[in-house]
């Protein structure tokens, strides 16, 4: 925990002077009020590194607790955030029903469900569902890919 | 004020109401039910649903699915010893032990009834503290809701976790993400990458959905274990009317405490539950019941966080200020309807407030029924498939962040700021913080500038108004105050360390038999 601290506090107090230094990219118009666009952000920068500055220096001491983090299914996580992002990046090419099933099935599979027919019943109920509601009853507007409109 | 109430219940009585609270309440006892899932992200869940709705009708299906989860979250803790929600967590002790007893049926109905009593009892708190609470709200100018932004977030950063530091993190990160798009003010874009879908900054529902909804089930698929299922007989015999009438103490018990936390910032009523459930233990006639099944011991938290639904609306409707996950969610659906809470909506959009006064009180009566003929299908409920499960809950999300503007864009924000949230509940991080600064960015930095653009850029004008003064002071406080009872700890645990060292060296030095 302690040297995920270091680390996570490193990467803060990089960002709040990378997101301090954006702030000089904005242009500052004539109509604006006294502070301007600027300097809320600038204040928040400063607040953030001096908090990271704070971690980091905890971390360091030792002085953070130091409970041991829950064991983590590392290839089942990496592998269910893998399949989310595919789905997601999959959604336009391949279209909202076709990718959906996919999904469904994949990821249902993937999470150790390994009945068939239960497999292929859910991922149909759900995908019909969602598009039943979202697609027809909201007219969400997805893209359909190979299957059109 | 009387006609008031009966606008109100013409907006919350109307068929298309009450339809759509019944959805919303039935929909909240399902999402609580299911395990890890807590009312808050069930009604996340839903917000995509609510575009199309008239504002009035949204708010109080959310209100309907706030209600229907604290019910939802006993089913679970009372069947397979897991609270479907944070609030049930103290229902767990007794409830499962009834049901290992073959009382299943009348630990539900005990959490059902105290529940709806309870819900009933704080839309009551509710109006009676929140119509007063807008008419001093209404007096408060740019300077107050500042500093008032200021103390809510101090109070959520340094009480909701464990870690202060972290949490005063998460908040700023919050008020950072909130920068992002148009400066409200100038309207000069700023820190959007190079992103145009970015201009009208990050959309809080998809914030919150990915903060809340996906970093749980991220969570559930890296770390938790399997819950368990269903063991044992499940029985239907309801509680008999002597025996509720015996847990009145219990009630009431849970109601102040419900009402306290509902008016602080809280997590969701769990404190609360908690602390009733002691309460109910030391005022009890017969404690030693507690922890084997006593009734008692569902009644105090059952009854707690179901009086947290409707006192959790006190701080967001008069001031604007969310005190939990739930009444979060709750600011993030008004401002979709373009709804700005706090004190103007009593004058200017009476129907809105009164409505979901009304609509919440109808909605305890929908809990009552519906979770009286669930009795039965909570079962298939709680059994439910983990697998399919997550993956249903995942598959919804996605479409429903397609849905808020009908691109990609805010997919790609639910998905990375639920990598981002169960980063930081790894790592011990607040979330509640992240979304309160995300919620209040607006508030806090507009009303800051506004401030010193009134007093001609004189920063004295936080400090010379009394409330303001006050407000500011508090937040100090709040901040300081774990710092201070840590270095308190420390000088008193290197005391300890000091005298047993002396006493290990005055035993050392002396000479061994």
């Amino acid at each position: 925990m302690r040297r995920a601290d270091l680390l996570i506090g490193i990467g803060l107090l990089a960002f709040a002077i990378l997101y301090y230094r954006e702030s000089f990219a904005i242009t500052v118009g004539f109509a604006s009020d006294r502070l301007g666009p600027t300097f809320f952000p600038r204040l928040l920068a400063f607040a953030l590194g001096i908090c990271a500055l704070g971690l980091i220096r905890r971390s360091l001491t030792g002085r953070s607790d130091v409970d041991p983090l829950p064991p983590l299914r590392i290839g089942l996580f990496v592998g269910a955030v893998a399949l989310t992002l595919a789905y997601a990046a999959l959604l336009t090419p391949l279209g909202y029903v076709i990718a959906t099933l996919l999904y469904m099935a994949a990821m249902s599979w993937l999470l150790g469900y390994r009945n068939l027919l239960g497999l292929a019943g859910t991922t149909a109920a759900v995908t019909a569902v969602l598009y039943l509601v979202f697609v027809r009853a909201l007219n969400v507007l997805v893209p359909m890919g190979p299957l059109g409109r | 004020m009387l006609e008031r109430f009966a606008l109100g219940a013409q907006i919350a009585l109307q068929p298309l109401s009450l339809l759509f609270m019944l959805v919303g309440v039935a929909w909240g006892i399902i999402g609580g039910a299911l395990p890890g899932i807590s009312g808050s992200m069930a009604m996340a869940l839903l917000l995509p649903f609510t575009f199309g709705m008239d504002p009035a009708i949204a708010l109080m299906m959310l209100a309907g699915v706030y209600i229907g989860a604290m019910y939802g979250g006993s089913i679970t803790a009372i069947l397979i010893r897991t609270p479907g929600t944070p609030g049930a967590a103290a229902t767990v002790i007794d409830g499962y032990e009834l049901h290992k007893k073959g009382q299943s049926g009348k630990a539900l109905g005990v959490s059902l009834i105290t529940g709806t009593i309870g819900g009933v009892v704080s839309v009551f708190i509710l109006v009676a503290l929140a119509v007063p609470l807008s008419k001093i709200a209404l007096a408060f100018g740019p300077a107050e809701y500042f500093a008032l932004g200021v103390f809510g977030l101090a109070l959520i950063s340094s009480f909701v976790g464990r870690d202060l530091l972290k949490g005063a993190i998460s908040g700023l990160l919050g008020l950072v993400l909130a920068t992002a798009g148009t400066d409200p003010f100038s309207g000069t874009p700023r820190f959007i990458v190079g992103k145009t879908d970015l201009l009208s900054g990050v959309e809080l529902v998809a914030g919150m959905i990915g903060l809340f909804a996906v970093s749980e089930m991220l969570h559930q698929i890296g770390e938790s274990e399997a819950w368990e299922r269903i063991k044992g007989k499940f029985t239907t015999d309801l509680p008999k009317w002597i025996e509720i009438i015996k847990l009145r103490t219990a009630m009431l018990i849970g109601i102040v405490m419900g009402t306290i936390e509902g008016l602080l910032p809280g997590g969701g009523g769990a404190i609360a539950a908690f602390i009733s459930y002691n309460e109910a233990k030391r005022w009890s006639k017969t404690p030693e019941e507690f922890g084997h099944g006593s009734l008692e011991g569902i009644a105090a938290p059952e009854t707690a966080n179901n009086v947290v639904t409707g006192t959790a609306m006190i701080p967001l409707l008069t001031f604007g200020i969310p005190g939990s996950n739930s009444a979060a969610v709750m600011l993030a659906a008004m401002l979709l309807h373009g709804i700005q809470p706090g004190p103007q909506l009593f004058e200017r959009t009476p129907q809105i407030v009164y409505g979901l006064f009304v609509g919440m009180f109808v909605a305890n009566f929908m809990m009552l029924a519906l979770g009286y003929l669930s009795l039965r299908p909570a079962i298939a409920i709680v059994n439910i498939q983990r697998p399919l499960l997550l993956t249903s809950i995942l598959a919804l999300v996605l479409i429903g962040a397609y849905s808020i503007s009908n691109r990609m864009f805010e997919v790609w924000v639910v998905l990375l700021t639920g990598l981002l949230g169960y980063g930081m509940r790894r790592y011990g991080f607040n979330i509640l913080a992240m979304v309160l600064g995300l919620v209040l960015g607006f508030l806090v930095e507009v009303n800051l500038r506004r401030s010193l653009l009134i007093s001609l850029g004189n920063p004295w004008v936080f400090f010379t108004r009394p409330i303001s003064l006050a407000l500011l002071i508090f937040a100090m406080i709040t901040l300081l105050w774990p710092i201070i009872r840590q270095v308190r700890q420390d000088r008193k645990q290197q005391r300890l360390l000091r005298d047993v060292g002396d006493f290990t060296e005055l035993a050392e030095s002396q000479p061994r038999q």
